[in-house]
């Protein structure tokens, strides 16, 4: 270990160190309850941010078919969507994915050539760098956790320890995470995880448009309203298309502090 | 089975007849759940097949009844030696399924996200879970049959990722989903019929059209169907 990991006497360090281990103590509290698997991919992409001080977090799987599907992100825009799904073809993610190594850019605008079509977008989405850690299980990737920032950045190791620790946390999530009905099998967990993000965003479309608002409005009410009613987000998103819950009391629920 | 089925059925039945050969399995079937609940068997490629659906619907238990239920799929690469859990859930459709001579199966929701209509199950005579390849070929195999149930023909090569079947996986699309079934008051099922035919009309990508939705660039109306 160098000098430079050795936990700092800073104020941002103890304040990051706070945080770091609050992140933790969400996390293994939500690990050892009745979990719901991509409110916790959320959980992780968030603290990604905060933790790590990075401008944009995502988390894509293999969906395995071929493709790479995003199941969490740190917002809702198009345009990070869009950046983030186009690494089914190329990118950071894909290379990270198949190698089950970590793979960073620290200036994409100095490397344009390795993914010209993907760093083109990242760019004019406002990104410099980029990073993908993965998310493995043994000999197994199933999937990266893919971080942005809007200034050319290397990353410093510990944030990329950090980074593979949230990162391994995401693995035991999807995968430790018991159905109710049998310990299952690798596949099943994924393709459960990815058929729960499908139900989400048509909730989240049914709530953008019954309401007037836009879909991070969408989503952080369905998320509020999941915790303060001890929901799991992906049975109350079924319930919001099923038209089985009214959409304007998702969207009037008052944050509990 | 025999071949002469209306002919809206006859792509579910190429995909379950690919699927054998593609899968190393020896049978497989589709079957239905209406908006009702009810369920059908769509088609069955041989008695043993049709046999596994039957005692499923007749029994109300198994890893095609879990698979509908959870929206994930059920695999059980040995049935005489399942986990405990399996047992204690299935142990009518077990000695069914056993009696049958069937060894392994795996059972594939036909689902795009709250949208359920139906599941694909596989069976084998011997027991062994499915390769990599083979898994990923069962996927694509569920999502051709449910854009098939859902009337869509999906056209070209069933197991090869073209675009239109990826842009399937692309998020907007699902939340242009939300809207449209909201703009329409429809089902969700009908409003993803719904953008999928505009797009088919408008001559441009799904998701584009999706992207157009989610920005509110473009509206549906009772008035425009």
């Amino acid at each position: 270990m160098s000098s430079g990991d050795v936990a700092g006497g800073s104020a941002q360090d103890r304040d990051r160190e706070q945080l770091l281990a609050e992140t933790f103590v969400v996390l293994a509290d939500t690990l050892v309850d009745d979990y719901d698997v991509v409110d916790l991919l959320h959980q992780l992409v968030d603290a990604c941010v905060n933790l790590l001080g990075v401008t944009a977090a995502g988390l894509l799987l293999d969906d395995q078919r071929g493709n790479l599907a995003v199941v969490a992100s740190s917002n809702e825009e198009t345009r990070l969507l869009e950046v983030l799904q186009l690494q089914s073809d190329a990118g950071p993610c894909l290379d990270c994915v198949r190698s089950g190594v970590p793979v960073s850019v620290d200036d994409l605008e100095a490397d344009q050539n390795r993914w010209p079509v993907f760093a083109a977008a990242a760019m004019s989405a406002g990104f410099r760098s980029v990073a993908a850690v993965p998310l493995r299980l043994r000999s197994e990737t199933i999937g990266a956790l893919n971080m942005f920032h809007g200034a050319p950045h290397p990353v410093p190791l510990n944030d990329r320890r950090l980074a593979q620790a949230l990162a391994d946390v995401a693995t035991i999530g999807i995968l430790q995470r018991r159905s109710t009905h049998r310990s299952a099998m690798m596949a099943e967990q994924l393709q459960h995880a990815l058929n729960s993000r499908v139900v989400i965003e048509q909730a989240k479309g049914v709530l953008a448009e019954r309401n007037g608002v836009d879909m991070d409005t969408a989503f952080n009410a369905l998320r509020r309203y999941a915790r303060n009613h001890n929901r799991k987000l992906s049975e109350l998103a079924m319930e919001v298309v099923r038209g089985e819950i009214d959409p304007s009391s998702v969207q009037t629920e008052r944050r509990v502090t | 089975m025999d071949d002469s089925g209306p002919e809206h059925d006859s792509v579910p039945r190429r995909i379950c007849q690919l699927s054998v050969h593609m899968l190393s399995i020896s049978g497989a079937g589709i079957s239905m759940v209406t908006k009702t609940g009810n369920r059908g068997v769509v088609c069955a490629t041989d008695d043993v097949s049709a046999r596994i659906e039957d005692l499923q619907f007749t029994l109300g238990e198994g890893p095609c009844v879990d698979a509908a239920q959870f929206g994930a799929p059920v695999m059980v690469p040995d049935l005489r030696t399942p986990d405990d859990i399996v047992v204690d859930r299935w142990p009518a459709f077990l000695e069914g399924a056993g009696a049958a001579g069937v060894r392994a199966v795996f059972a594939f929701p036909l689902r795009i996200g709250a949208i359920n209509v139906g599941v694909l199950d596989a069976y084998r005579s011997v027991p062994g879970p499915l390769r990599d390849g083979q898994l990923r070929a069962a996927l694509l195999a569920a999502d051709a049959a449910a854009l098939a149930l859902l009337d869509i023909d999906p056209t070209g090569d069933l197991f090869s990722d073209n675009a239109d079947a990826r842009s399937t996986y692309q998020l907007q699309v699902h939340q242009a989903t939300g809207i449209v079934q909201v703009q329409l008051e429809i089902p969700t099922e009908e409003a993803f019929l719904m953008l999928r035919a505009r797009a088919f009309a408008l001559g441009r990508p799904l998701v584009d059209v999706a992207t157009d939705v989610v920005a509110r660039r473009l509206r549906f109306s009772v008035e425009d169907q």
